[in-house]
């Protein structure tokens, strides 16, 4: 009797020095400061010293109204919004695809796409921002391409009306024909254009060809600098592009792995009563998945309102504060400009209170709909 | 018989177009996810003006200048060791204080346990990153702003929920009768720990290092907030210095974003089978 009660202290003891740590740190991390942010956002806080310095106090839910009655909050929203749909809808069901594909064996080398397709996922989001930042850039790679695209196909147009022309027999019609095909990029430069421009080609008369071409395609080719990241109403879409791009490969391996649980014995079951491809895939396969689907689903919402440095990398949250999602938003009262320190613990605890409320309308809708696996 | 000819005919064309409909995606995408990395990797060992010139053909006259100055301009050399020591101390924290709750949620019976877990399980609904600013002010209330300790404590707070859950669940599976004998023979918790429970919880413990080890080597929102010396940077932090001002001097800026991304390609290179296997096991929210 006694040692069970000195062995039930024993393990009290014991209990509490294991779970002490990780609940210590647990409380310091994430739960102290939900209660901050409830209270802060509460009250007119405005920085400096928390206790001991200037007093501040209770202020009802001035911060709250003041966050939904903001344009930018709804933007922001939106965005994070746009996030978790172009998750659901572009990376989910690539990620599907994909991982059937490898699963189903259409293609050779598995190991070899499924690690591929994986990179961009282990890569540092500020170097992914950065990255795509200059490849979106008015003069960055895609502005480039299209640019010696274009210009070869001016040049070997240009190349096609010379050889017709036969050698240097400079007619009216000839720059005539050349102006048509430079378009209204040839205006600019001249004010009677046939017979300034015919001068001008003259005076090349004894230079090399390649010269009187190259000079032709510097003056009537004009390039073309893409403004994707600086046009407020089309920034988002590189964003999402991005966002496409880099986790697409996390739901490949996510639906992957859990493909390779089905038993195969089932499948070729299938097979061999003559079901086609599709409807293996309609009626094994994606029933098997629904808690892997559902699964995504709620990772897709959490990071999606987890993200914050690629696009604090990649746009800074501009042009005019469009791309910016909830937690650049949160971010920007509180550090740029006048700090808002209430306001920026309100969107805080708003942005905690979003997590719930998705995750857990998700998890309603598997019980509802779902329910097949298992 | 010779309708069924056709039948097979049809199906064995529909199989090769269907195998070809997969290569063609799986080139395609490919080739999108592998030529930005290799046009960045190019272009850093052009210089700037070369770049301007021609940015889609390999370099002419490679050089290394970018990396030395982006070396140097970033602090690299301060911020590489910064970057290992956040990543390998957390990571080695989160397992360690993950493995002694789990074992003690799993395997000693408490009234506590309950809501106890419960509130570590509610924990991987909440992203840190909402929670930057009022860490920011707590961290500033502790009076441990610009600290290592402070951004230790933070991932480590951050990988709890997740490694609690996984530790718990994975420590259920050793069989009880295992703890029980020893317990019989007089060992204490702490020796069953040592003993019993860390040896045969290697697998959950390289699925929590290998999940935490890339995403706080790669983490920027909370350590952004929590320091601002430069001796206590991480790599991210030293490389999002290339942006704005600098970012037209596109050769540091490439070299700086290699630089930030080689350690992990490495990593994923030698790891790739642990990697995979981890994030499968750990996606788990809720």
């Amino acid at each position: 009797m006694l040692q069970r009660k000195h062995r039930g202290i024993e393990e009290g003891r014991a209990y509490w020095a294991m779970v002490l740590p990780a609940f210590l740190i647990y409380v310091l991390v994430m739960a102290f400061p939900i209660i901050l942010s409830v209270v802060l956002s509460l009250s007119n806080y405005d920085g400096g010293k928390m206790f001991g310095g200037d007093a501040w106090g209770f202020a009802g839910l001035k911060s709250y109204a003041q966050v939904f009655s903001d344009p930018l909050f709804w933007n922001a929203l939106k965005n994070n919004v746009y996030i978790v749909l172009i998750s659901v809808f572009g990376q989910l069901p690539l990620g599907f695809i994909f991982a059937y594909i490898i699963y189903r064996k259409l293609v050779k080398w598995p190991g070899f796409w499924q690690g591929v397709l994986y990179i961009p996922n282990i890569l540092s989001v500020i170097v992914v921002g950065l990255l795509w930042q200059t490849i979106f850039s008015p003069n960055g790679p895609i502005a480039e391409f299209m640019n010696t695209i274009a210009r070869a196909g001016f040049q070997s147009k240009l190349e096609t009306l010379f050889s017709g022309a036969g050698g240097f027999n400079i007619t009216d019609d000839l720059v005539r024909k050349m102006l048509n095909l430079a378009g209204p990029a040839a205006s600019q430069w001249f004010t009677d254009p046939v017979p300034e421009l015919k001068e001008l080609i003259l005076s090349y008369q004894g230079s090399p060809h390649a010269l009187l071409i190259n000079d032709l395609c510097n003056l009537f080719v004009q390039k073309w600098s893409p403004e994707f990241l600086s046009k407020p109403d089309i920034a988002m879409l590189p964003v999402l592009f991005v966002i496409l791009w880099m986790y697409t490969g996390m739901y490949l391996i996510l639906f992957l792995a859990n493909m390779q649980k089905i038993d195969t014995q089932i499948i070729e079951a299938a097979r061999i009563d003559g079901a086609t491809e599709w409807q293996v895939m309609r009626f094994i396969i994606v029933p098997a998945l629904s808690g892997t689907i559902v699964n995504s689903a709620i990772l897709a919402i959490s990071g999606s309102l987890s993200s914050f440095a690629l696009i604090f990398a990649m746009t800074g949250g501009g042009p005019s504060r469009v791309t910016e999602i909830l937690s650049i938003y949160m971010y920007n009262n509180a550090f740029l400009g006048r700090p808002n320190l209430p306001l920026a613990n309100a969107i805080s605890l708003i942005m905690v209170l979003v997590s719930f409320a998705l995750i857990g309308a998700t998890k309603a809708l598997e019980k509802r709909y779902g329910g097949k696996e298992e | 018989m010779n309708e069924e000819h056709t039948t097979t005919a049809m199906g064995r064309f529909a199989a090769v177009m269907a195998k070809a409909a997969a290569y063609i995606m799986m080139i395609v995408f490919t080739i999108m996810t592998l030529y930005p990395i290799f046009w960045l990797l190019m272009n850093s060992f052009k210089s700037t003006r070369e770049f301007q010139m021609s940015q889609l053909s390999l370099p002419a006259a490679p050089t290394l200048a970018n990396y030395v100055e982006a070396w140097k301009m970033g602090d690299f050399g301060l911020l590489f060791p910064n970057s290992i020591l956040y990543t390998a101390g957390a990571t080695i924290g989160i397992v360690f204080v993950s493995l002694l709750a789990g074992f003690a949620f799993a395997k000693i019976r408490s009234r506590a346990t309950t809501p106890l877990y419960n509130g570590f399980i509610i924990g991987l609904l909440v992203t840190t990153q909402s929670l930057m600013i009022p860490l920011f002010l707590e961290v500033n209330l502790l009076g441990i702003y610009n600290t290592r300790v402070a951004v230790l404590l933070v991932y480590i707070g951050a990988g709890l929920p997740l490694g609690v859950y996984l530790a718990t669940e994975y420590i259920k599976s050793i069989p009880n009768a295992l703890i029980e004998s020893a317990r019989i023979d007089g060992a204490g918790f702490f020796a069953i720990f040592a003993r019993i429970v860390v040896p045969m919880s290697i697998p959950v413990a390289v699925t929590l290092s290998i999940l935490n080890i890339t995403s706080i080597w790669n983490e920027f929102a909370l350590i952004n907030i929590l320091v601002s010396r430069t001796e206590l940077k991480s790599l991210p932090l030293g490389i999002y210095k290339f942006s704005g001002s600098l970012s037209t001097d596109y050769g540091k800026q490439f070299a700086a974003l290699t630089i930030g991304m080689v350690p992990m390609l490495l990593f994923y290179v030698i790891f790739r089978k642990q990697i995979t296997r981890g994030v499968a096991a750990g996606a788990v929210k809720g």
